[in-house]
C-alpha cells in the first residue's frame, strides 16, 4: 500500500485519484442528505432531519458554551468539518473499498493494480486542504472581529522589556506548526488504520476500532479548530 | 524536499482542488442545512415557549375562573339567603295581614247577621203580636158570645185587647 494516492487517469492534466473519486463520492452523500433534509424541513422532524438537527445543536450548544456570541459564525465550519472529515473516514467501511482494483496506466508496476476507491482523508492533499481552510478562517475571523491592531499585537508585542515578543514568535510559530499537526495528526491515523485493517485482513474487532477513530478524529479535527478560532478572536491583551 | 512531497503523494492541483470542493461543501452546507434547520429550531423552540405560555395562562385562567365561580357562588349563596329571609318576613307579613282581614271580614259578617237577627226578631215580635191580638180578639169573641149583646161585647173586646196590646208591648219592651 502506498502512501500517496493513486492515479486512476486525467483530465486535462489533472490527475483523478482515488481519494479524489472518493472525495466526489462523499460529496454526493452529503448533497444528498442537504437535498433529503432541506425538502422534508418540518417542524415535527423525521427521523433524519431529527439525527442532523441533533449533531447541529450538539455542535452549537458546545460552540457556544466556549465561543459564547462568536458561535454563530465559528460554528457552520466546524460542523462542516465534522461531517466532511467524518464521512471522508467511514466511507471506507463499505464493501468494496481497497479489494475493487483498477489497472491504471500510470502505475505499470502495480500487479494487482490500484485500489478504485480509498479512504479520501488517508490522502495528505485533502488533510493539509482542510487544516489550511481551518487556519486561515481562524485568522481571518481573528483579523474581522478584534481589528487589526489587536491581532498584529498577538504576535509583535514589545511589553515587559521585549518578553512578550518572544511569547509572540513562538504563537507565531504555532500557528504554522498547526498546518503540520492538524494535517499529519488526520492523515497519519486514518492511512495507519488502513493499513492495520490491511495486515489483519479486515478483522472484524479492528473494523470497529478504526471506525471508532474514524469518529475520534472527525471529532478532535472539528473540536481543535472551534478552540483555535474562539482563542484567536479573543481581543490579546 | 520535493521527494518528500512526491512520497506523501502532495501536488498543486490536488491540494487545490480540496481547497475549492470543500469550500463549496461548506458554503451548501451553510446555506441549505444550517441556516434553515436554525431556523426551524428557533421556530419549534418559540412554538413551544409559547404553548408553554399559553398552557400557563391557560391555568392562571383556569384558577381565576374557579375563584371567580366560587364567588359567584357565595354571592349567590348569599343573594339566596338574604332573599330567603325577606320572603319569610314578607310571608308572615302577608299571613298576619291575610289573617287580620279574615278576623275583620268574620267579625263584619257576625254583626250583620246580628243585625238582621235583631230586625228579624223585631219583626217577628210585630208579626206576633198583631196575631195574638187577632187570636185574642177570637178566643174573646167565641167565649162572650152568649153572654154580652153586640155592644158590650165590642166595648169589652176593645178594652181587652188595649190591655193586650198594652201588656205585649210592655212585655216586648222588657
Amino acid at each position: 500500500m502506498q502512501i500517496s494516492p493513486g492515479v486512476l487517469f486525467t483530465i486535462a492534466g489533472f490527475p483523478v485519484t482515488n481519494t479524489v473519486l472518493v472525495t466526489l463520492i462523499v460529496d454526493v452523500i452529503i448533497v444528498l442528505i442537504v437535498i433529503s433534509v432541506y425538502k422534508a424541513l418540518s417542524v415535527r422532524p423525521g427521523k433524519l432531519q431529527n439525527a442532523v438537527e441533533s449533531i447541529t445543536d450538539y455542535f452549537y450548544s458546545a460552540t457556544k458554551d466556549i465561543a459564547g456570541d462568536r458561535a454563530s459564525f465559528i460554528y457552520p465550519w466546524v460542523l462542516s468539518f465534522f461531517i466532511f472529515i467524518l464521512l471522508g473516514n467511514l466511507i471506507e467501511f463499505i464493501p468494496g473499498f481497497e479489494s475493487i482494483r483498477f489497472f491504471s496506466p500510470h502505475h505499470p508496476g502495480a500487479e494487482h493494480g490500484i485500489p478504485l476507491l480509498r479512504a479520501a482523508t488517508s490522502d495528505l492533499n485533502l488533510t493539509l486542504a482542510l487544516a489550511v481552510i481551518s487556519v486561515i478562517m481562524s485568522h481571518y475571523y481573528s483579523i474581522k472581529y478584534t481589528g487589526i491592531k489587536s491581532y498584529v499585537n498577538r504576535f509583535f508585542s514589545f511589553k515587559m522589556f521585549g518578553l512578550f515578543f518572544l511569547v509572540g514568535m513562538i504563537e507565531l510559530m504555532s500557528e504554522f506548526v498547526k498546518f503540520i499537526s492538524f494535517s499529519f495528526r488526520l492523515f497519519g491515523n486514518i492511512f495507519a488504520g488502513d493499513i492495520a485493517l490491511a495486515v489483519t485482513n479486515y478483522l472484524f474487532i479492528m473494523m470497529g476500532f478504526e471506525m471508532f477513530v474514524g469518529i475520534i478524529q472527525a471529532f478532535v479535527f472539528a473540536m481543535l479548530t472551534m478552540a483555535f478560532t474562539t482563542v484567536l478572536t479573543e481581543k490579546s491583551h | 524536499m520535493e521527494e518528500i512531497l512526491h512520497v506523501f503523494g502532495l501536488e498543486k492541483s490536488l491540494f487545490l482542488f480540496q481547497v475549492v470542493n470543500f469550500l463549496i461543501i461548506a458554503f451548501i452546507l451553510k446555506k441549505f442545512l444550517y441556516k434553515p434547520l436554525m431556523k426551524m429550531m428557533d421556530e419549534r423552540k418559540n412554538k413551544i415557549e409559547k404553548g408553554l405560555k399559553d398552557a400557563e395562562d391557560a391555568g392562571i385562567a383556569l384558577e381565576n375562573a374557579a375563584q371567580e365561580r366560587q364567588r359567584i357562588l357565595a354571592d349567590a349563596k348569599a343573594d339566596a339567603d338574604a332573599l330567603g329571609a325577606l320572603a319569610k318576613v314578607s310571608l308572615e307579613e302577608t299571613k298576619e295581614r291575610l289573617t287580620s282581614d279574615a278576623k275583620n271580614r268574620s267579625q263584619q259578617i257576625i254583626d250583620e247577621a246580628k243585625q238582621k237577627a235583631a230586625a228579624e226578631f223585631e219583626n217577628m215580635n210585630k208579626q206576633l203580636g198583631a196575631m195574638s191580638v187577632e187570636i185574642a180578639q177570637k178566643v174573646v169573641s167565641k167565649t162572650l158570645a152568649g153572654l154580652f149583646t153586640g155592644d158590650e161585647k165590642e166595648k169589652i173586646t176593645a178594652r181587652a185587647l188595649d190591655k193586650i196590646k198594652k201588656g205585649g208591648y210592655e212585655k216586648s219592651a222588657n
